[in-house]
């Protein structure tokens, strides 16, 4: 079973994420800030992280680089409500960037996409 | 003339990071770009002073290991610019800001800046090296590219076949197309139509900020890779049929300007000796290419030598030579040679003394360094093998800081 890392301060959203997840078959984590998200990458290796990018504290583009540099390999979608971050340079290392929506078929679809170029990769 | 908007819209990128260690040791404390050469200046001054002569005015240097010298040449002679007008040029160590990694490679250099043309957004970037001897316009290559709707140029001169395996060669089509790349091969290909000659990467690239973000974005991703544009990133982009060589000639005569890389010692003394030919190929008295170095006040150089003969050397600043003899050599500032002292085929670096009756040949003497009067450096090579470095050429390389017993 393939296991995803949800970041996001949203607490609301990020549940309606795990409980569509897990529903497609996924075991899902979340957390609610960037810092915890980099500890978690660290101690339990997941096979992909949802990253948001406006959070309290840290966000999720700093995230992102202390993430890349520990573990280069880990797959990254960028989920934010904004499309204005798409321009920024430093996004461009996540493997996909998707804009939030109410129909989470963008999402799920990236989810598969991601998973299975990284099954390729390997 | 290239329209000014297309050089104040391009940001230049040295990568200055490089250890050196086949030129140690001279590396010993200081970068490769800043160790001294042809006299008063640092190898970076050669690469600096192109860019200035271009228009280019927007430049990062990139540093890593023993900036410091660097770093400190750089704020003394290097300063000139206006950042109010936007222009400047900045070194920036590795700032761990990306990753918590020193540069991995030549392109991880890149990806860990790209802070800074995310802030910057030039529309291009000129990458080049801090380790090459040579005079470029690089506003022509970045008219080429601009005009080929931004193809990837790689800057390109044609070396000798037997030169080529200490470089990257370039395979290209009849169009100058590149169709493959090959890192130090030992058997290298020739450029079409001309079996004597290959086409050697110079480490000279432009490309479009977007595609240099999302490439070096990439490479970051990647395990089993250097890093490094010339082995990793060009090589990939080949495939895509877009990366093209710039073959830089003399337009005029069509004939190859002089270009080397300073990799090892022996490049590095042959280098510096073809400054002392009577036509030089690279010719530091040009007025048209100026190059710009720092130097501290000295007094004019003093030669106190009566019925000299056959002199071919550059002397710099505050050199004092006493009745000795100096020939085909290069003497950075403040070197004094006593008398009857014999100095032939040599580099002394900055404040070195050559004591009375001495003799040095085919040598490279680091800065500082006493030579005891009588001894010899360059003669014997069972005594010079026991105390010093010796290249294959024959090369004698005196580093700074030893303590020579006289003679």
């Amino acid at each position: 079973m393939k296991r995803i890392l949800i970041a996001d301060d949203d607490k609301n959203l990020a549940e309606l994420y795990q409980q569509e997840l897990t529903d497609d078959g996924y075991q899902v984590e979340v957390v609610h800030d960037a810092r915890e998200a980099i500890r978690r990458v660290e101690s339990e290796l997941p096979d992909l992280l949802i990253l948001d990018i406006r959070m309290p504290g840290m966000d999720g583009i700093e995230a992102l680089n202390h993430i890349l540099g520990k573990n280069n390999r880990l797959p990254v979608i960028l989920n934010t409500a904004y499309s204005n971050y798409k321009d920024n340079f430093m996004t461009w290392s996540a493997n996909a960037y998707v804009v939030k929506s109410s129909d989470l078929t963008e999402l799920k679809t990236t989810i598969q996409d991601v998973l299975e170029r990284r099954e390729s990769d390997v | 003339m290239t329209n000014p908007n297309l050089l104040d819209s391009t940001l230049t990128m040295i990568l200055a990071g490089g250890q050196g260690e086949r030129l140690y040791p001279l590396t010993r404390e200081v970068a490769k770009p800043a160790v001294p050469f042809g006299g008063i200046y640092r190898i970076i001054d050669f690469t600096l002073s192109n860019c200035i002569n271009s228009n280019l005015r927007k430049i990062y240097v990139l540093t890593q290991y023993k900036s410091s010298s660097l770093d400190r040449h750089l704020r003394r002679g290097w300063s000139f610019l206006h950042p109010e007008l936007g222009e400047y040029i900045y070194t920036i160590p590795p700032q761990q800001q990306v990753a918590d990694l020193w540069y991995r490679g030549t392109a991880d250099a890149i990806y860990q800046n790209i802070y800074t043309l995310e802030q910057e957004k030039p529309e291009r970037v000129l990458i080049l090296s801090g380790d090459h001897i040579y005079k470029m316009d690089y506003s022509r290559m970045i008219d080429s590219h601009v005009q080929s709707g931004a193809d990837l140029p790689v800057a390109c001169v044609e070396v000798p076949l037997a030169q080529a395996s200490h470089l990257g060669v370039m395979a290209v089509d009849e169009s100058s197309r590149i169709t493959g790349f090959q890192e130090k091969p030992e058997s290298p290909a020739p450029v079409p139509g001309n079996p004597d000659v290959a086409l050697a990467s110079m480490g000279i690239y432009v490309f479009s900020t977007s595609t240099l973000v999302r490439t070096v974005s990439e490479e970051a991703r990647r395990s089993q890779t250097r890093h490094d544009f010339g082995l990793n990133i060009i090589p990939r982009l080949v495939d895509s049929g877009k990366v093209f060589a710039y073959n830089l000639k003399d337009t005029n005569r069509n004939t190859t300007l002089y270009w080397r890389d300073i990799g090892r010692l022996g490049t590095y003394w042959e280098a510096n000796m073809d400054l002392l030919e009577k036509h030089p190929e690279f010719d530091l008295y040009d007025e048209s290419w100026p190059i710009r170095t720092f130097q501290v006040q000295r007094p004019p150089a003093r030669v106190r030598v009566e019925n000299a003969q056959s002199v071919r050397a550059i002397i710099s600043n505050g050199c004092d030579i006493d009745d000795a003899r100096v020939h085909h050599s290069i003497l950075s500032p403040g070197v004094t040679v006593q008398p009857d002292a014999s100095v032939t085929d040599s580099i002394l670096m900055e404040g070195v003394d050559v004591g009375a009756g001495a003799v040095v040949r085919k040598a490279i003497v680091d800065h500082d360094v006493v030579i005891p009067p009588n001894s010899r450096i360059g003669v014997d090579a069972r005594e010079d093998g026991q105390r010093f470095t010796i290249t294959p050429e024959g090369i004698v390389v005196v580093p700074s800081g030893i303590q020579l017993d006289g003679a």
